[in-house]
């Protein structure tokens, strides 16, 4: 089988801005893809447009037809349903009813540990719950594509447990699934591919491994009598700074840099090794471009 | 039809069984105010008035019941299906939104149905209200018809983007519609321009109706023109809004 979904050049414009400016990217059969991005990123628009509901003009593909609703795809999408008058049970006796292979609703609360909110009204549950409520929505209509928007924002931290449990049975079960997510650290263990979706393009596309050697920085500081000059060529160098006395050599391969360093050991004191958190990654992507490759001089005193 | 006997089962629950609102507002009141006015604070003591009252009362809190249901309950939960995406969910079945506006239809004309069913029984019961059962049928049956603008009203009002909006909205109509068209005390009371007025609402007409089938009197043609031109101009200002809104892509709620 292809893709399951395609997408070459994708535009979208919502009153004149746009939102999608050039997106491309494809997922195989049965993975499990992650896409970052900041709030206002346009992933949630994203998946809309992949979902039918927003035009694609014709540049998507969705299980090798064009994004249309009634599809073999589910979605859980930011917002949780939280209708007066309806139990947890009737929403999940509507969500079966949309589709003919539909899975038995209390073997799916059971497996999410939820059967003690199956006569509850919506109403009445907490935000994390009315997310697991949601996810559950997006799981018994059985479909071979699932969009997950946000899935644990809200949850507890077992509600969450469960949930990447849960999402990694159904990789195991051959399905697609495409998360939005904030949280680099949620998806690292289960995320086959990463899609990173800035100012409405796909900023990065690959392995999280590919990710992290890609843009895992060291920042090496310390202090020293030395001039500048003496490192702004030193090797894998990102960029370099000077604060309060003392210099920040960030690294793209700290042991590299670190080597590079050795001849001048002794001319430097207060020396710190940090590599960055998957956050930070993050965060800096966020505020630079991806796609600099230039070393980038900066010394502010 | 798995689906659509679902939908209606969903439906059933959440605007009738469980809806606190429903039941207050468009079935309690209305029998109260019933009450209230034909037994408590009686104003002749003619009793051949009286049983004239007694009649017209009834066909005029049925008629405000109906006007409640439609523009506090229809109105609030369509908007809020839409806004919460509950829309958008149905749509990705392969039977769209077809069932849900069927199961809406029929949960709305039936609840017009438990309206003059429970104010119907009132009115036999406490005041000894006796209609024939062509007058009952002809009755249902005008409720039937005369709510369809009232309906469309509250269809368009739904597409008001916030709540509170729409509840502020809801009760300007609602309240001086029911006083103006005479469903709270005649519309002879009311001054003449209010009258002049008062006579052209959607309410009034029904009113009317229902008032010259409960009375044996002739049914006017007048009030079956202002209930169809009211139809006429409300399907077209909801068709517009709902044209508008599709284009906007906020039909389902789905909005980039």
């Amino acid at each position: 089988m292809r893709d399951v979904i395609e997408v070459n050049h994708l535009k979208f414009n919502y009153r004149k801005r746009g939102v999608l400016k050039d997106v491309s990217f494809k997922v195989g059969v049965g993975k499990v893809v992650g896409l970052i991005g900041e709030n206002g990123a346009g992933k949630t628009t994203l998946l809309k447009v992949l979902l039918g509901f927003l035009p694609d003009h014709g540049r998507a593909k969705i299980l090798n037809s064009t994004p249309r609703l009634n599809y073999d795809v589910s979605s859980m999408m930011q917002g949780d349903l939280k209708l007066p008058g309806v139990t947890v049970q009737d929403i999940l006796e509507e969500t079966a009813a949309q589709s003919t292979s539909s899975l038995d609703i209390e073997r799916v609360l059971k497996e999410l540990d939820m059967m003690d909110l199956i006569h509850q009204r919506l109403t009445s549950l907490s935000g994390g719950q009315l997310r697991r409520v949601s996810f559950a929505m997006a799981l018994i209509p059985n479909t071979r594509l699932v969009f997950l928007d946000e899935p644990t924002v809200g949850m507890d931290v077992n509600s969450r447990q469960r949930l990447w449990q849960k999402i990694d049975d159904l990789k195991k079960e051959g399905k697609t699934i495409l998360i939005t997510s904030h949280y680099l650290n949620e998806l690292e263990k289960i995320a086959d591919q990463i899609l990173i979706l800035k100012d409405g393009k796909i900023a990065f596309d690959g392995s999280f491994n590919e990710l992290q050697s890609k843009y895992l920085m060291t920042t090496i500081s310390f202090k020293t009598e030395l001039g500048m000059d003496n490192f702004t060529n030193i090797d894998s160098l990102k960029n370099i700074r000077k604060k309060n006395g003392i210099i920040y050599i960030k690294s793209r391969d700290g042991d590299r840099t670190l080597q590079a360093l050795l001849p001048l050991l002794n001319e430097l004191h207060q020396i710190s090794i940090t590599r960055e958190s998957l956050e930070k990654i993050f965060i800096s992507m966020s505020e630079e471009e991806l796609t600099d490759e230039k070393v980038n001089h900066t010394a502010s005193i | 039809m798995k689906k659509l006997t679902t939908q209606l089962r969903f439906d059933g629950r959440r605007l009738v069984l469980r809806n606190t609102s429903f039941i207050f507002f468009s079935l309690l009141m209305p029998v109260m105010f019933y009450i209230l006015f034909t037994k408590v604070m009686v104003v002749t003591n003619n009793s051949a008035e009286m049983k004239i009252f007694s009649l017209n009362y009834m066909g005029s809190m049925i008629v405000y019941s109906i006007l409640i249901t439609s523009l506090m309950n229809i109105a609030t939960f369509l908007m809020r299906d839409r806004e919460q995406g509950f829309l958008m969910f149905l749509k990705m079945s392969d039977r769209g939104l077809f069932d849900y506006y069927i199961s809406m239809g029929l949960w709305s004309v039936t609840m017009s149905m438990i309206s003059v069913v429970i104010l119907g029984g009132v009115a036999v019961l406490v005041n000894g209200v006796s209609l024939g059962l062509t007058q009952w049928g002809a009755l249902g049956l005008m409720v039937l018809i005369g709510q369809l603008p009232l309906l469309l009203l509250g269809m368009a009002l739904s597409f008001i983007k916030r709540q509170e909006t729409l509840g502020v909205v809801c009760n300007l109509i609602t309240f001086p519609a029911a006083i103006v068209s005479g469903l709270w005390w005649p519309i002879g009371l009311l001054p003449k321009w209010l009258q002049v007025i008062g006579e052209k609402l959607p309410t009034y007409f029904l009113n009317d109706v229902i008032s010259s089938i409960t009375n044996h009197a002739k049914l006017k043609l007048v009030d079956f023109v202002g209930i169809g031109i009211w139809t006429i101009i409300l399907l077209a200002v909801t068709l517009l809004i709902i044209k508008i809104s599709q284009r906007r892509g906020i039909f389902a709620g789905v909005q980039a």
